[in-house]
């Protein structure tokens, strides 16, 4: 008796696999509630120090010394997009990377691979739903924020939102990248701690660049985060920007383009090497 | 499009091994290369490596179950994963349903259904049903036809009850019901299954083979890996025997049996078990295959051995056991089975 | 001595056999420790990079002139901004790591499947716990030595007080830090996501004891809530003791509550880990994962 398959691939299915990737994803963040719970409140928590250090510095609500650096007063507002960009690293190396390493862990890796539906394609899948669920945190954080601490955006939100947009993009594509070597390690934890605080660090979500010890911006100016957050701030709250806003666009689309395509080709070629030495499904 | 369901030729798959456990060949060359000097950083030294599957050959007839068995490490895993594109083979080629494992590896995806690591190949966090629905979309079955084909999953694999609770709540042998129905879904050609009753209780275990018969009416082709030697026997067309990456045999069951049929075991049970005791035996002439097992903490020995003919060989073996505080307890004279065929072939026992 | 099988088990128990198994379980742990290389970082790395954030972030409030500084100095009382910050950022990495480190130690056991064969040696089950917290000790002075080496070497941080001071307060607060690392390890054997009860004590240092502010800034309602967390004291007594000439005597009223306090959780801890010592035995939840 002839068995007849009722897998018939189409672009449909396709579009439809991402669609059905992205929503298990969502499903499974939500039946962690203190997770998600935790993702909002972490940040606030890592601020407050930061809110009453600069209260130590101000007269009268403002903070003078700051303001010399970029421009603004407000440094509660510069700090809180700061922290929203810190949210989306944070998802980027814990959860990108993290991701199919935990799906490595659990079994399920194997059978999403067996699946006639590309690697790359079950990535970006991932990254959706991860771009949508960070999105909402961190707005839901920014109002909490925003309520405890006072934000004030002056300029324009969408300019500053349609600016996040390949930055982000460029983020995830770095993050193909990540994804592929945490994969090969086998205690990744260090890299992504480590990593993580230094790109936080570096790409001024913290404080202005510009105050940093001039023997480290340089390291700042490598990384493309610091222009995309740099644009974002000149938008909304009117700081001065490192270099012209143009330019930094024009900076991000770069990157943009770059890590989506150069994070894939790393990915596809750690998955390769995966398959050469079979590390899946064994830790 | 190929007559085999399933086709490999001399597959081979080597790892990189860790120090001490490769293979003495490789090894070799590694230790007697002249050590590189320290500032030659750039020379590799050659890499010792650990061969899993040393050149398989297997063709899998479209209908039929086959039956893949051997101990632990024996490189059934390994086999497996490379029929089914997790694993890329050093060397040699497989064809699963016509398709190349490496160069068509999406089509081979498309033809299988899985079932690896049972419970822990599903999501827990997700139901029964949101699982088999999430999968059904990644095996491209169009949204309709996935929503009534997981409905007649659910009901066959009797998962109606509880199809919307999470995985996690689930018992074990729920959790292989919904692995099994995932590997179902497309009505794949070809099913692959490793170790599919490991961990169940008898009566799931009892279950489970009868639907891999229902299976195999219907059409289906079934490669499945077991240590289990009655279960092998009993639902296998054919059985291939791998051992330490080769397939040392390949027939139907009672082939294989008939391979020993002009020998007898003969099993004892012992008291007072000494090594100097089994060399005696092994020097009686038509005596071969000596094989003991410690039956628990007990002083109890189980002594399997294979002989030509029982009825002169047994005088000599009581002679060699009495005395010196050995006993026997019992004795028993049987045909031969599948794991003596095992034995026979291999030296050793099944469940080492 | 014979050593026939008789039933007589060669176990005996006794105050020596129970010291010589808490030195077995700090040398067991030590060893576990130094096998993982990512110690370096944790011992080298961290102690460096983690304080620099909030540094750095000094740096930009006090602007290119400095003039942010002098208001500072003026709300805080101190005149070393960074020795300032490293210190209560050491206070909230030491309950960090306690928390985790001695807050998981059971649980590692019991996910490791060797808390069942630990629990079934007749030793006093309570030092498993005390002896994680030996190496730990260990491993945070070290931590702060190797801080406060950094810091001196690269910012010139210097010490305006007495060393001695420095330590004796840091020794008064293990009670305190060390307790409720044990009341939180009963906890987290028992409770499933126990990530997030880590997550929120660490928060609640973070706010409320003045981690990179002086308790003063705070308004009325935190600062009540700050008397209340032990963490609070020890920072203010290890700036005290550190920055200016302080005697015992400038230190008591920090030291006192800190005592106190610690008294109180180690109690506390102690009470929780028979709770749930008595209800794994009944429930059996020992052996679970």
């Amino acid at each position: 008796m002839q068995i007849t398959t009722l897998s018939q691939p189409s672009l449909k299915t396709q579009l439809r696999s991402l669609f059905v990737i992205a929503r298990k994803d969502w499903k499974v963040f939500w039946r962690y509630p203190l997770n998600a719970v935790s993702n909002v409140f972490q940040p606030i928590i890592w601020i407050t120090p930061v809110y009453f250090m600069g209260k130590a510095f101000s007269t009268n609500g403002q903070a003078t010394g700051f303001a010399a650096y970029s421009g603004s007063g407000d440094y509660m507002s510069y700090i809180l997009l700061g922290t929203v960009l810190t949210n989306f690293i944070l998802t980027v190396f814990w959860g990108m990377g993290l991701a199919l390493k935990e799906d490595m862990d659990a079994g399920v890796l194997e059978s999403n691979w067996l699946t006639p539906v590309s690697r790359l394609l079950i990535l970006v899948g991932r990254t959706l739903t991860s771009l949508l669920t960070t999105t909402i945190t961190s707005l839901v954080m920014l109002g909490i924020g925003a309520a405890l601490f006072g934000f004030k955006p002056t300029g324009s939100t969408l300019a500053a939102f349609l600016t996040a947009i390949p930055m982000l993009l460029g983020l995830y594509g770095f993050g193909f990248a990540f994804a592929g070597i945490v994969l090969l390690m086998r205690d990744a934890n260090t890299l992504i701690d480590v990593g993580s605080f230094l790109v936080q660090g570096f790409s001024g979500t913290n404080f202005p660049v510009k105050s940093l010890p001039y023997w480290l911006i340089p390291v700042s100016l490598m990384l493309p985060l610091t222009y995309g957050l740099d644009a974002i701030r000149g938008f909304l709250l009117k700081t001065n920007t490192l270099m012209p806003i143009n330019i930094e666009i024009i900076i991000l689309i770069v990157f943009m383009f770059v890590m989506l395509w150069g994070g894939a080709q790393i990915f596809y070629r750690v998955e390769r090497r995966v398959r050469k030495l079979g590390t899946l499904g064994q830790h | 499009m190929s007559d085999f369901a399933i086709e490999a030729t001399q597959l081979v798959k080597k790892f990189p091994a860790r120090p001490g456990t490769g293979d003495k060949k490789t090894e070799g060359e590694a230790a007697s290369s002249p050590k590189k000097k320290r500032w030659q950083f750039w020379k590799k030294e050659p890499k010792a490596l650990f061969t899993a599957v040393d050149g398989v050959d297997l063709q899998i007839q479209r209908g039929e179950i086959f039956g893949l068995l051997g101990p632990n490490g024996a490189g059934k895993s390994t086999t497996i994963r490379m029929l089914c594109t997790l694993l890329e083979p050093t060397s040699g080629t497989a064809r699963v349903n016509g398709f190349d494992v490496v160069k068509q590896a999406n089509d081979v995806r498309r033809s299988l259904g899985t079932l690896l690591a049972g419970e822990r190949s599903i999501y827990w966090k997700l139901s029964g049903r949101e699982n088999l629905e999430y999968f059904a979309a990644l095996y491209h079955i169009p949204q309709p036809i996935a929503k009534k084909r997981v409905e007649e999953l659910i009901e066959r694999m009797e998962l109606k009850d509880r199809a919307n609770e999470l995985v996690e709540k689930y018992s074990t042998g729920m959790r292989q019901r919904v692995a099994i129905a995932k590997a179902l879904l497309a009505r794949p050609p070809i099913l692959l299954l490793d170790e599919p009753t490991l961990g169940l209780d008898p009566q799931a275990a009892r279950r489970l083979r009868e639907l891999i018969a229902e299976l195999k009416q219907e059409g289906h082709t079934i490669l499945l890996t077991t240590h289990y030697m009655e279960e092998a026997d009993q639902l296998s067309d054919r059985i291939g025997i791998i051992d330490t990456g080769k397939v040392i045999a390949l027939d139907t069951p009672a082939g294989l049996k008939r391979r020993i049929e002009q020998k007898e075991v003969i099993k004892l049970e012992v008291t007072g078990w000494h090594d100097e005791i089994g060399e005696k035996l092994k020097s009686i002439t038509g005596i071969e295959n000596l094989i003991t097992r410690q039956q628990g903490e007990a002083d109890l020995w189980e002594v399997n051995m294979q002989a030509h003919n029982s009825r002169t060989a047994i005088p000599r073996i009581v002679e060699h056991i009495s005395g010196n505080g050995t006993r026997l307890v019992n004795m028993n004279i049987v045909k031969p089975s599948l794991e003596d065929v095992f034995i026979h072939l291999t030296g050793k026992a099944l469940r080492d | 001595m014979e050593t026939s099988l008789t039933p007589q088990s060669l176990g005996q128990r006794g105050l020596l056999s129970d010291i010589r198994a808490f030195l077995a379980i700090i040398r067991r742990e030590w060893t576990i420790f130094i096998r993982y290389p990512s110690w370096i970082i944790a011992m080298l790395i961290w102690p460096l990079i983690f304080p620099m954030l909030y540094i750095l972030t000094a740096r930009a409030l006090s602007g290119p002139d400095g003039s942010g500084l002098a208001v500072f100095m003026k709300t805080t009382g101190a005149t070393d901004y960074i020795g300032y910050i490293i210190i209560g950022t050491t206070v909230w990495m030491w309950q960090n790591i306690v928390l985790w480190d001695v807050g998981f130690a059971l649980r590692q056991e019991q996910m490791r499947g060797t808390l069942e064969s630990n629990w079934l040696s007749p030793t006093w089950r309570f030092s498993y716990l005390l002896g994680h917290t030996g190496p730990q000790i260990v491993s945070m002075a070290i931590f702060v030595l190797i801080t406060a080496i950094e810091f001196g070497l690269i910012f010139g941080v210097r010490l305006n007080g007495s060393g001695w001071m420095l330590a004796l307060v840091m020794l008064a607060a293990i009670p305190a830090i060390y307790g409720l690392g044990f009341a939180f390890a009963s906890l987290v054997i028992t409770v499933k996501e126990a990530n997030a009860f880590v997550f929120l004590i660490r928060g609640l240092v973070m706010i409320f004891c003045g981690i990179t502010f002086p308790i003063a800034i705070l308004p009325e309602w935190m600062q009540a809530v700050a008397k209340w967390m032990p963490q609070s004291y020890l920072i203010h007594a290890m700036r005290t003791a550190a920055f200016s000439n302080a005697g015992v005597n400038e230190l008591l009223p920090d030291l006192i509550p800190l005592l106190s306090f610690g008294t109180f959780w180690l109690v506390v801890g102690y009470l929780a880990f028979i709770w749930m010592e008595r209800r794994a035995r009944q429930t059996g939840a020992i052996g679970q994962y």
